[in-house]
């Protein structure tokens, strides 16, 4: 019985934190918890906003955000279109280009000892700094914002792609071969498959990394955008305004993201999840 | 035979080091050697194609900002570097901390650890504008924009790291009756020490995100102000340099957590434990 406790207890310390993991039932608990505390804390920030005069431009309490929030929807939703577009167009050109360029380090012995230490290198550095060059380079129009964006989310794609292609199992590839498949058919059929969790974590970072890419390009040139507004608002100490824009991009951020993990479910699925 | 070597060859490891000096050659070699002619490269056609400075400067226009008033850029590199190393640490430290607390207390690690997923999704650096409107503008509210970036990868990959010990060595030390502090440090730690450098390794590259973000939009000082400043007055020049500054201060950092992770791989005596890894 003792025995039986402390291997129990043991095993739900160590119990690894699962992320993706949708919880089953028995894991009710875990739903609830972390709404609850959610819950808790916007009522606990309710509570003191009324019980300590906090001024609203410092904190505005969560039932005037909300007030705010319906205010200003279609205003919110406006700026919102150009964010989104600008944020998928830059995932979308970085991913494609990524996983090209991976495809060429996996083939060329060449390319990859030329350029993949560098794009390691320029993963460390802040790529950030950028964003006023391509202002300069592209005018302050959403190329400029989306090019920036594609620029910081590039990387991590191009690396995990190619991490990816490199995990293929060698006996799989070699059975291919002395099956006479062709480079393509060995690609599509072996690497690609072995590739894809690598590559969907690539591209789970990117998706998160584009949007702030577009966010950034917004606090410094824009005329539109969710950034755009977040900064005005800021600018006119209108600080409810701030969080109901706040909340729109967060839902924009977690509905991108929710999209690419249900892509990944999609196509691991019809891989028959290998 | 040149199949079989082929195919061995192909899945091969990146930036392994090499047995012969040829191959350390090549892998030293190839990239600098690739770094260099683009930078060549980018001289010659600037100089070719006779392109206006203000939109791209020849790196020896470059060159010359650098080393022409090296005093500037570093009064302004300085503000920033301290700022980094200061959002860096404080997120660290709580990142740690409040690591050890979701891996000790179940309640905690429910209720809190999804919503810190959470916001690993979302867009924080939005939030930037914010911290100034609360803290005003200058260099309070530029650290706790880097804090608060750096801080999520902290917490997550540390949990991460903390909870995968092997489960066998944690019973091991339970029924040789040690307390939990020393099944903490003597477990626990030297487990996640890996995911903990991982953890920092994305917070110092975050953190540098934030205090540039942030001295994007507040900063009186600063190369992030340099950055802005030189951009909208059309010196090209000027920005490139002020990011090669910048690049210099990340790579440092970087190397410097990388440097620590060797310091502590050594005191736990050569390669860390890994099994059990997720």
């Amino acid at each position: 019985m003792a025995v039986d406790t402390i291997v129990s207890r043991t095993r739900a310390v160590a119990a690894p934190i699962s992320v993706t993991n949708l919880p089953t039932l028995r894991q009710l608990r875990a739903v609830i918890l972390p709404f609850a505390t959610a819950g808790a804390v916007l009522l606990l920030w309710q509570i003191v906003c009324g019980l300590a005069h906090i001024p609203p431009v410092i904190l505005p309490p969560p039932s005037e955000i909300a007030g705010e929030l319906w205010h200003i929807l279609p205003v919110l939703l406006h700026h919102a279109v150009p964010t989104t577009l600008d944020s998928l167009t830059a995932f979308a050109l970085a991913s494609a280009l990524g996983i090209v360029l991976a495809m060429a380090i996996t083939y060329s012995p060449l390319v990859r000892d030329m350029l993949f230490p560098n794009l390691v290198l320029f993963q460390i550095i802040p790529k950030v700094a950028l964003a006023p060059l391509f202002v300069v380079w592209l005018g302050i129009s959403s190329e400029s914002r989306i090019a920036f964006s594609a620029f910081t989310c590039f990387f991590p794609v191009v690396i995990s792609a190619t991490l990816g292609f490199a995990s293929a199992d060698a006996s799989a590839l070699r059975l291919c071969k002395s099956l006479t498949a062709s480079d393509w058919q060995s690609f599509l059929l072996v690497r690609f498959p072995y590739a894809l969790p690598a590559i969907f974590s690539g591209m789970k970072i990117a998706i998160t990394m584009a949007v702030i890419g577009v966010i950034i390009g917004e606090f410094i040139s824009a005329k539109a955008g969710l950034g755009f507004y977040i900064l005005y608002a800021s600018s006119r100490m209108d600080t409810a305004a701030i969080f109901a824009a706040l909340f729109v991009l967060c839902m924009i951020g977690l509905a991108l993201f929710g999209a690419v993990a249900l892509a990944e479910r999609y196509v691991r699925q019809h891989y028959g999840r290998r | 035979m040149t199949i079989a070597q082929n195919t061995v060859s192909l899945p091969g490891r990146f930036g392994a080091g090499g047995e012969t000096v040829l191959r350390f050659g090549r892998t030293i070699g190839l990239p600098v050697g690739f770094a260099v002619l683009s930078v060549v490269a980018w001289e010659i056609l600037c100089r070719v194609a006779h392109i206006s400075p203000e939109l791209l400067p020849a790196p020896s226009a470059v060159w010359d900002v650098l080393t022409g008033n090296p005093r500037i850029l570093i009064e302004q590199a300085l503000p920033t570097a301290i700022e980094i190393v200061v959002s860096f640490a404080i997120a660290s430290g709580v990142g740690v901390l409040l690591a050890i607390g979701i891996t000790f207390s179940v309640a905690i690690r429910e209720a809190i650890y999804p919503n810190i997923v959470m916001f690993q999704v979302i867009p924080k650096i939005a939030l930037a504008p914010l911290f100034i409107v609360w803290l005003g503008v200058g260099g309070k509210s530029i650290v706790t924009v880097g804090v608060f970036i750096a801080f999520f990868p902290m917490v997550v990959s540390t949990a991460t790291g903390l909870v995968s010990a092997n489960p066998d060595v944690l019973q091991l030390c339970r029924s040789l009756t040690a307390s939990e502090w020393q099944r903490f440090v003597l477990v626990r730690f030297p487990y996640a020490m890996p995911y903990i450098f991982a953890g920092m390794k994305v917070g110092v590259t975050m953190a540098m995100i934030g205090v540039i973000v942030g001295e994007f939009i507040t900063a009186q000082a600063g190369l992030g102000y340099i950055i802005m400043f030189a951009s909208s007055a059309g010196e090209t020049a000027t920005v490139l340099a002020a990011i090669v500054v910048l690049c210099g201060i990340g790579l440092s950092l970087y190397g410097l957590v990388g440097l620590g992770e060797f310091a502590v791989r050594r005191w736990y005596g050569g390669e860390l434990p890994t099994s059990g890894l997720v």
